[in-house]
């Protein structure tokens, strides 16, 4: 198990050193900072439980694989933090998020989510196919619901937890995870016979 | 006269992005769509020099769109911009046709250059 994570935590690094340079691309040089703590995987039960608020609204974008390389992939952030991107992004001063700012915000998660399935494809020498992205604004706890029954079949959630901060702007948000289970023993059994886990300590 | 560009791109912001870019450089946005199947079409109806194509779109998806121009007329110059940057899709767009392939968030100047070495 411990080897899964650290698999998974490599995953995130490859995917989170991408979609900073992407994010920060697309912030204009705005200097950014992006960790990714410890991958985590939770059962589902685990998983309902993890949202801090589940009242909080927060924007969420979303992809799901299909094909070779099957799973669910979100990145979701407070809608405040979603508002202030957006502004940025548009050049506006708005309090709530109009046609253009939601457009720029799936633009954004299509580049995170993408940076991360890049990454995926590169570890495991396979192309991914991913759906058109979606964006849906709601209370945290709703959309936390629809990922997990959306999810089928799957028992983990694999969550990589990113933050990101500008110096002008304060920006988080999470990127979750949700491999197939039985693709995911398939993708580690394979990388795992090339890639040793202290090797990249 | 300025060369003409149809932008596809299913988001709205990032057309509009293109569109700034492109205008700015010397070029003219002939049209936009927001599918394959919208690019195809226009393909047809504005006959445009380039066209900027990207990959995961509803209706239609990129590559299909592309195999579809270049079966209409072999010599369209058609530039990828996805934010897909995986090696096989990559050598997909270049196999069906497509002059360049660039990954997103692209530089402005990367842009236009793409589009001048594919107008030549």
């Amino acid at each position: 198990m411990n080897n899964k994570l650290d698999f998974l935590q490599e995953l995130g690094n490859i995917g989170a050193s991408h979609a900073t340079t992407a994010l920060s691309q697309m912030l204009q040089d705005t200097k950014l900072e992006l960790t990714v703590p410890k991958a985590r995987m939770l059962s589902f039960a685990e998983a309902a439980n993890f949202i801090a608020s589940r009242e909080e609204i927060v924007v969420c974008i979303y992809t799901r694989m299909i094909d070779m390389i099957k799973g669910d992939m979100a990145f979701i952030m407070p809608f405040s933090c979603a508002v202030t991107l957006a502004n940025h992004l548009t050049g506006d001063d708005r309090e709530q998020l109009n046609e253009i700012g939601e457009s720029a915000l799936l633009e954004v998660g299509n580049i995170m989510l993408g940076s991360y399935i890049t990454a995926l494809s590169l570890l495991s020498d396979t192309k991914i196919k991913p759906t058109v992205p979606g964006i849906v604004i709601d209370m945290n706890g709703a959309i936390w619901q629809s990922i997990l029954a959306g999810a089928g079949v799957t028992e983990a959630v694999t969550i990589l937890d990113t933050k990101f901060s500008t110096a002008e702007l304060e920006l988080s948000g999470h990127l979750i995870f949700i491999p197939d289970n039985a693709v995911f023993e398939a993708l580690y059994q394979k990388v795992s016979s090339c890639w040793k886990p202290e090797e990249t300590l | 006269m300025a060369k003409t560009v149809l932008i596809t791109d299913d988001t709205a912001f990032m057309r509009m992005t293109l569109r700034n870019v492109i205008q700015k450089n010397g070029f003219h946005v002939i049209g936009e769509a927001a599918d394959g199947e919208e690019a195809v079409s226009k393909y047809k109806e504005l006959q445009p020099d380039l066209v900027t194509m990207d990959i995961t779109m509803p209706k239609m998806d990129g590559i299909t769109a592309i195999k579809e121009i270049i079966k209409y007329d072999a010599n369209a110059k058609i530039i990828v911009c996805s934010a897909m940057g995986q090696k096989p899709m990559v050598i997909e767009a270049l196999n069906a046709g497509a002059r360049d392939f660039l990954v997103k968030p692209f530089d402005a100047q990367r842009v236009i250059e793409a589009l001048h070495k594919a107008s030549s």
